[in-house]
């Protein structure tokens, strides 16, 4: 098998054309169907939030849509980014919640 | 087996009874408190921890005052902190006939003390300004706060501990009998499903729902009602209000925590009874209780719901509490049923000590003796 | 809400989860006369083993073995005439069985006078000094990088815990042209060894396996057994883990021959725990099945658990894997046709024995990996205090001794001292090691309980229930006494 440079896997499928996606402003590209989380792993941005209590970083885990590490901001939303497709124009920001103490 | 004798068995470990425990035991008494489960994990450690004076009955302001103050107060004299916060509270009208409410309740209770005013819209989106904007009429309290009721049982557990009292969790009891008046001076001795037998001259009934049933073991008949109460807690969310806010009906409690979770209450019932516990929710009633809360604070939109639960309330059949000697039975006293039960427990167990220990008890008392019906005692020989 | 919408909400039997026992009971029963709903917050049937690829992506030459399974699954499905609702989360399950579900579309329910739980498993990780780094990942999650988003989880990435997705994960990411730095394996050669004899039933899979292992070593990469991570930090690189040996009880020799490692993804996992949210609800009977990956409901061969129409079938009810899954559903299926009147008791014996000996097969293989990934109660005995051991809400091993020592007795009140579980993961990957915890204070698993079953099953936006409405909308019951 042969892997693209960031570590998508060449082989064994078709991917669609790019989408652009931003996270915390930050703008991004990604796939089709891939879920957001993977798509901003696969980009190198593995901290998608700050922990409320210790205020250590987090990203994906179980990617299942269990943990909840993965949690983001999706247009007004709290989702877990493992959930959530990749689409063209989508907008996210960490999931870190404001205004508490750590 | 030959069982320990205690000066006072306090049957039920919720905030009443640990309480009342936790005053015999500092004063001295050989005490004993013993519940089916763990302590203060029925309604005592899942209630909503609200420590407000709008929804209280009118005629429980001055306790629900006093207990507050000590759930604020519980580093120092409990020796552990529970959560308590003093903020202000509002109980907020959106409609006309609500505003009528507001007006009512805020003139009822200032007569017993509360110090309430009724404030315009725009003071009220003032002091809370996350308030939706349709509010039409509020009133206000700067004393009012809340409490984290899970953190209870652990701090209960180790002032009891503290103070030199026995403590049996996981100890159903299944009977209590009536020592005939001898020699040994009376007393009562109590069955339990572990085997162990435990005497004590003095006996406290405070098993909350499940008081009905106790106090058919020493045959009194007082009929209690049982309350499902629906809570629902988000995850932790930014801070979007900083009051304590009610709505006038009553149906509401609202406050956000500072670890910015928020706690949606207000006594939207589920399913269960007192055999089974709490069972369920229901969904229309959970729905009305968000939306409710979701209509009073807006920003609540974008939180998600993290845990739903039920919780037992007591209720007696003039909705005011039972808290003193137990009619026709020397030595029994009883307390519970109390509305905004967990606001007051801390006085009202302090209250309950002082009658046993003797003392001139600092508020009056509710005497059980007006409930007791005429009726056959419910005789279910263990509430487990 | 119409008379036709209404009607359309009642079914026969509500199937939850449409990986292999859901679909395998869905179809089952759906084929012999009963109405089924499928529910599954997926957008198409798969589960995780079976997971379908993703929207957007067109495969290239033929599929793997378990995509060609997994199509043939959702082909089947297809055929049949299972009304499925995908992209719906379920939140809530009533005692009536009513399940409540959320779409993007807002709130939905169905009722029916039976229903099965097939949601599966989830991945037990035991913690260890830094498994909340970003790039710290679970095996079943690396799986599904590679597997389902044909992604790297890292230049290099290092492997670890107990159970056969090791090699699956370890060989995948050589395959597809990523580095191990190494395979760390609570287990012993010794512990492979035995479960040979359980693998001779399915030789392809044995074969498959055999495979990984082979490649592992052409490639050189180091297989590490009886070793398991003592700690990950933050690098400049990456991450920096550090591995140790451990004994027969999976418990670190200390001091004893530690190793740095630079990677920039630790992939680890210490086997599945079944999903018992649904079964737990319904207060149903519980045992603690080590061997089966904990807690399960007791059921009996069909799957009916000690509530009157709830079945379990899958991975929930004990881990035996995605082929006897399958096979366990369509046993479950045609157990619910059966108690509903559709099929008599001579049909049913007729239909179910041969699937009983397939699904046996399947077990006997199944059983033996769960063997591999039952976790050892000295795996938690070892986690060092400062660990977190509830990664929603922080809180550490130090605290959860702290609050046992002061009287904390089952994990209930556990939660209740410490937060520990109240987090939006809702206990699901603190919760048997915070059972394992208690039990090494009070004596077993059955003394130290699990965690009050009550919906809603997942985190749910209040704006998705509560949807559009003005304030008469909202039903007020009578005001409360003055």
């Amino acid at each position: 098998m042969k892997t693209i440079g960031n570590g998508r896997i060449d082989d064994a499928v078709e991917r669609g054309a790019l989408v652009d996606f931003t996270f915390d402003g930050v703008p991004l590209r990604g796939y089709p169907g891939e879920s957001l989380a993977t798509a901003l792993f696969v980009s190198g941005i593995t901290d998608l939030r700050k922990a409320p209590r210790s205020g250590t970083p987090r990203g994906m885990f179980c990617l299942m849509g269990i943990c909840q590490e993965c949690v983001v901001w999706i247009e007004g939303r709290r989702q877990p980014s493992c959930q959530v497709t990749l689409r063209d124009g989508l907008q996210a920001r960490s999931g870190t919640i404001a205004g508490l103490e750590s | 087996m030959t069982g320990l004798s205690f000066d006072t068995a306090v049957i039920g470990a919720g905030v009443m009874g640990a309480s009342t425990a936790l005053h015999l035991a500092r004063a001295g008494m050989r005490t004993v408190i013993i519940d089916r489960g763990a302590i203060c994990r029925e309604a005592s450690g899942v209630n909503a921890g609200t420590l407000t004076l709008h929804m209280t009955r009118a005629a429980l302001i001055p306790y629900a005052m006093a207990g507050r103050q000590r759930w604020i107060d519980a580093p120092i004299w409990l020796g552990a902190d529970v959560g308590g916060r003093a903020v202000e509270g509002m109980s907020v009208a959106f409609t006309p006939a609500e505003a009528e409410m507001v007006e009512q309740r805020a003139k009822s209770r200032r007569e017993q003390g509360a110090p309430i005013e009724v404030i315009s819209p725009a003071r009220a989106r003032a002091v809370e300004p996350g308030l939706n904007e349709r509010v039409i009429l509020a009133a206000y309290s700067e004393i009012d706060g809340y409490a984290s009721a899970y953190l209870t049982g652990r701090a209960y557990r180790a002032a009891l501990v503290a103070a030199g009292a026995e403590i049996r969790e996981a100890t159903a009891v299944v009977g209590v009998d009536r020592a005939a008046i001898d020699r040994t001076g009376g007393g009562f001795t109590i069955r339990t499903a572990t085997g162990e037998v435990i005497r004590a001259r003095r006996l406290v009934l405070a098993g909350g729902v499940w008081l009905e049933q106790m106090l058919g073991w020493i045959d009194v008949t007082i009929p209690v009602k049982c309350l499902i109460n629906q809570l629902i807690v988000t995850e932790r969310v930014r801070p979007v209000m900083r009051t304590v806010l009610g709505v006038a009906s009553g149906l509401l409690s609202l406050k956000q925590f500072e670890n910015g979770t928020v706690l949606i209450g207000g006594g939207w019932q589920g399913i269960g009874d007192t055999v089974r516990g709490g069972v369920e929710a229901i969904p229309d009633n959970l729905m009305g209780n968000m939306r409710l809360a979701r209509y009073t604070i807006p920003a609540l939109a974008q939180a998600r719901i993290a845990r739903i639960w039920l919780g037992l309330e007591s209720e007696t059949s003039d909705a005011l509490p039972m808290i003193g000697a137990v009619p026709g039975v020397p030595d029994a006293y009883v307390i519970g049923c109390v509305h905004s039960g967990y606001t007051s427990g801390p006085y009202m167990g302090e209250l309950l000590a002082e009658l046993i220990l003797g003392k001139a008890t600092s508020m009056p008392l509710f005497d059980p003796a007006r409930l007791v019906t005429g009726g056959a005692p419910v005789r279910s020989g263990s509430v487990a | 809400m119409t008379d036709a919408a209404l009607m359309t909400n009642a079914a026969d039997l509500l199937v939850i989860g449409a990986g292999p026992a859901g679909v395998g009971a869905a179809t089952m029963a759906a084929e012999h006369g009963l109405d089924v709903v499928l529910i599954d917050e997926n957008y198409a049937a798969g589960g995780q083993v079976y997971r379908p690829m993703p929207p957007g992506f067109a495969r290239r030459g033929s599929p793997g073995p378990d995509a060609a399974i997994g199509d043939a699954q959702r082909e089947l499905l297809a055929r049949s005439p299972v009304r499925t609702a995908f992209g719906k989360l379920v939140w809530s399950v009533s005692q009536t069985f009513r399940v409540d579900a959320v779409g993007e579309d807002g709130p939905t329910h169905w009722t029916a006078p039976a229903l099965i739980a097939a949601t599966g498993a989830t991945e037990r990780v035991i913690p260890f000094p830094g498994w909340t780094e970003p790039g710290v990942i679970g095996l079943a999650a690396a799986t599904a990088l590679l597997k389902s988003q044909q992604m790297l989880p890292g230049r290099t990435t290092l492997v670890a815990g107990c159970g056969p997705l090791l090699l699956a994960v370890a060989a995948g990411i050589l395959k597809a042209g990523g580095r191990v730095a190494a395979v760390v394996d609570l287990a012993s050669p010794v512990d492979w060894m035995s479960t040979l004899p359980a693998l001779a039933s399915r030789p392809d899979l044995l074969a498959r396996g055999v495979g990984w292992v082979t490649l592992l070593k052409r490639r050189g990469v180091p297989v590490l057994f009886r070793h398991a991570i003592i700690g990950v930090r933050r690098s400049a690189g990456g991450l920096a883990a550090t591995i140790g040996p451990v004994d027969a009880a999976r418990r670190p020799i200390s001091g004893v021959l530690e190793r740095e490692l630079s990677i920039d993804c630790v992939a680890v996992g210490h086997g599945l725990v079944p999903g018992t949210e649904i079964s737990r609800i319904f207060r149903a009977r519980h045992r603690f099945e080590h061997s089966l990956g904990g807690w399960i409901a007791e059921r009996d061969r069909t799957g009916r658990t000690s509530v009157g129409g709830l079945y379990v079938a899958g991975d929930s009810g004990g881990i035996l894997g995605a082929a006897a899954a399958f096979q366990q559903g369509r046993m479950t299926g045609l157990a619910a046709a059966r108690d509903r009147g559709r099929i008599d008791p001579a049909t049913f014996d007729r239909l179910v024995t041969p699937i009983e000996r397939s699904r046996a097969r399947n077990e006997r293989f199944g059983r033996a990996m769960s063997g591999l990934m039952a976790a050892h109660l000295g795996q938690a005995a070892a986690i060092a205090p400062e660990t977190i051991i509830c990664r929603c809400e922080d809180v550490t091993r130090a605290e959860l001794d702290a609050a046992i020592d002061e009287g904390a007795a089952t994990v209930d009140q556990l939660k209740a001292w410490t937060r520990c579980g109240m987090g939006p993961c809702q206990g699901r990957m603190c919760g048997d090691t915070a059972g394992a915890l208690m039990a090494l204070r009070v004596g077993d698993r059955e003394s130290a309980g699990q965690f009050t079953g009550r919906p809603p099953l997942r985190p749910i936006p209040i704006d998705l229930l509560t949807g559009t409405y003005d304030y008469a909308d909202i039903p007020i019951p009578g005001p409360a006494p003055l």
